[in-house]
């Protein structure tokens, strides 16, 4: 479209890259927190904190699931889905739940839960009402407060818009080696563009990894052709086809006792002797339609869809089984939605997904920064800024440090909010929301690098607020986790305290920087969020 | 990333789209364009090339929906580049629609909808 190639490019870099990059951040941003969604879940219900890692993890399995579905029986004979949960090894607890009957205009039934210490075996108290890490996950591709469908659909352009972005640059990149070890400080505009090559390059398979799988989680939604040419009934006698485990089978009323757990448990064990269960689902036990899936862990396997069994839970005979056989295709595309959850990594792998993804914040965020600096620096000096400049420097602050602002908060309000108050959850995403729109307002009314500073020391406070309300509020604090090796809550707090660190250097760079009226306009990279561990 | 286009031609840099006076309506309308050719031209022409794809490949009916699906956000890219590569707006609109239309008429041909 312009005079040359590279032009073209040029240009579709800068503008897939500005028109979404605020949608971009979100995304980006709450799904790097995501890789620790668990492990967040886990520091927001400290009822749970006292229960431990069992020993022999798999060894109990067994008794574990007789147990539950023993209580089952006694609680909810005639519920229409039992679901228990083992522990597993980002996780102490296991719980079981029942689903209560649907009430009419409900799109899914209410599940009631029991938590159990595995070490004990013995009931302890549901703890607080809250969606933890969860929330975070689903914000990365539901967005929040608008429909489902259509978040998503905006997610799928804003990330065609990213890997469009990702492709151009490296097109326009000349010289990718040398940049990786270039960064010239002090330099304006300048500055901001090395700091984006160098987050960029650094990471750049993963950010293609993660743009590319991100978009193939959601591409049957997107594409559903093929399948719809392919298939008579379309998308669903394909799942159907794909994982004959999911199958659904008419409920009937006729009553049939449920076979043994043993039964089924002996023919899993036979098939595969290290058998890592990790859940544990029964439909309409004591019907004869019944019937159990048994979901084994994935351990660290590139496989999303792991081993899976189906029985029938009236006579205990093996219905179907998931995950032998597999074809190259399915192995492709399964493995892809593998690499994008990451739920095969291990401490290690996890910390280093964390990292990339924190480079993908810093690359859409210094893109952003860039593209406002580049238009001031070229301002005549009497000129004044125009409408785009502005609302593009308006959105910069308000997103920017707004998420970073508002995760703080989140983790604030679970702690601060009274344990009984009704719809407990949601007002702990309203308070997300709300400290959201609070620096969107400062944002508004100015975003000069004195603004800048103020929201730099606002998130560095509840920053440092995080471990400290924490350590107020409930019996550890992170120099007790320190001694009592409880690892991932005094990462949560650890994070905060070198989040909150990182925004004080960043303020007070911007306070030397302002104070230095001149002509040089530069502020530090902005260290972006280390959001928690 | 933009540093070597500043580099080499720092006084005629292409039009920026917000110096208002500088930038012509017809020049707008012919972005807006290529943007709906982009994304929706795109979408369209990825949408009956897999589906093309999965009926003529010779794989088994599962393996050759899972194959062209996943490979489809490569299509749609490579289609979106391409329309802003090219230089001339009516260029990638014929091509666009003629390849599409051609491709839909084979599968409605295979498929018996004619």
């Amino acid at each position: 479209m312009k005079e040359n190639f590279f032009r073209s490019m040029t240009w579709l870099h800068t503008w897939v890259g500005l028109l979404v990059c605020w949608l971009l951040f979100l995304i980006f941003f709450a799904g790097t927190i995501s890789f620790f969604k668990d492990e967040i879940t886990y520091w927001f219900e400290p009822e749970t904190h006292t229960v431990t890692h069992q020993d022999n993890r798999l060894a109990k399995q067994r008794q574990q699931i007789n147990y539950a579905v023993e209580q089952l029986q006694n609680k909810a004979a005639d519920s229409s889905s039992w679901r228990i949960y083992l522990p597993e090894p980002r996780n102490p607890l296991y719980t079981y739940s029942y689903a209560e009957p649907k009430q009419p205009g409900q799109r899914r039934a209410k599940f009631t839960e029991t938590y159990l210490d595995p070490t004990i075996n013995e009931e302890i108290a549901p703890p607080r009402e809250t969606k933890g890490g969860y929330f975070f996950y689903r914000l990365h591709f539901d967005l929040h407060y608008i429909d489902v469908r259509t978040a998503r659909w905006l997610v799928c352009l804003a990330s065609l818009f990213m890997l469009i972005a990702l492709i151009t640059g490296v097109v326009i990149h000349k010289r990718i080696f040398k940049d990786m070890f270039s960064f010239r400080k002090n330099k304006g505009s300048r500055s901001w563009l090395d700091a984006h090559n160098v987050s960029s390059v650094l990471a750049l398979p993963f950010h293609i990894m993660i743009t590319y799988t991100g978009l193939i989680t959601l591409i049957f939604m997107v594409f559903p052709y093929p399948a719809q040419t392919v298939y008579e009934k379309g998308l669903q006698q394909m799942f159907n086809e794909a994982s004959p485990i999911r199958a659904r089978v008419e409920s009937s009323d006729v009553p049939a006792p449920l076979v043994s757990m043993n039964t089924i448990l002996d023919q899993v064990y036979t098939k595969s002797p290290d058998a890592d269960i990790g859940f544990f689902f029964i439909r309409d036990a004591n019907k004869e339609s019944s019937r159990v899936s048994v979901y084994l862990n994935t351990g660290k396997e590139v496989v999303d869809n792991g081993a899976a069994f189906l029985f029938s839970g009236s006579t205990g005979e093996l219905l179907a089984e998931q995950g032998k056989d597999w074809s190259a295709s399915a192995r492709f595309y399964d493995s892809m939605t593998a690499l994008h959850a990451g739920r095969l990594a291990s401490p290690l792998l996890r910390w280093l997904y964390f990292l990339c993804g924190i480079a993908g914040c810093a690359m859409i965020a210094t893109g952003c920064i860039m593209w406002a600096k580049r238009l001031r620096e070229r301002l005549k000096p009497q000129q004044q800024a125009g409408v785009g400049l502005k609302l593009v420097e308006t959105l910069n602050l308000a997103t920017l440090m707004g998420l970073p602002f508002a995760t703080a908060s989140f983790f604030i309000a679970n702690r601060l909010l009274p344990l009984e108050m009704v719809a407990r959850a949601d007002k702990e995403i309203l308070v997300f929301f709300l400290a959201w729109l609070a620096m969107t307002v400062l944002a508004i009314i100015s975003s000069s690098k004195r603004q800048w500073q103020l929201a730099a020391w606002l998130n560095a406070l509840v920053c440092f607020a995080v471990p400290l309300v924490n350590a107020m509020t409930t019996e550890g604090n992170w120099i007790s986790y320190l001694l009592t090796q409880k690892w991932t809550l005094f990462c949560v707090d650890f994070g905060f305290i070198i989040a909150g660190s990182l925004f004080i250097l960043q303020g007070k760079k911007l306070r030397t920087a302002s104070k230095k009226v001149s002509t040089r306009r530069f502020q530090k990279p902005k260290d972006l969020k280390e959001q928690q561990g | 990333m933009h540093s070597q286009s500043i580099d080499a031609v720092p006084s005629q840099r292409p039009k920026n789209v917000f110096k208002k006076r500088s930038v012509s309506i017809s020049y707008r309308i012919s972005v807006f364009f290529r943007f709906i050719a982009a994304i929706f031209g795109g979408y369209v022409f990825t949408s009956v090339l897999i589906s093309l794809l999965a009926i003529l490949l010779p794989l088994n009916q599962l393996d050759s929906v899972l194959l062209t699906t996943t490979l489809s956000v490569f299509f749609y890219s490579c289609v979106f580049i391409w329309v802003f590569a090219v230089k001339s707006l009516k260029r990638v609109w014929i091509t666009i629609l003629l390849t599409t239309g051609v491709q839909f008429v084979i599968l409605s041909l295979i498929k018996g909808w004619l």
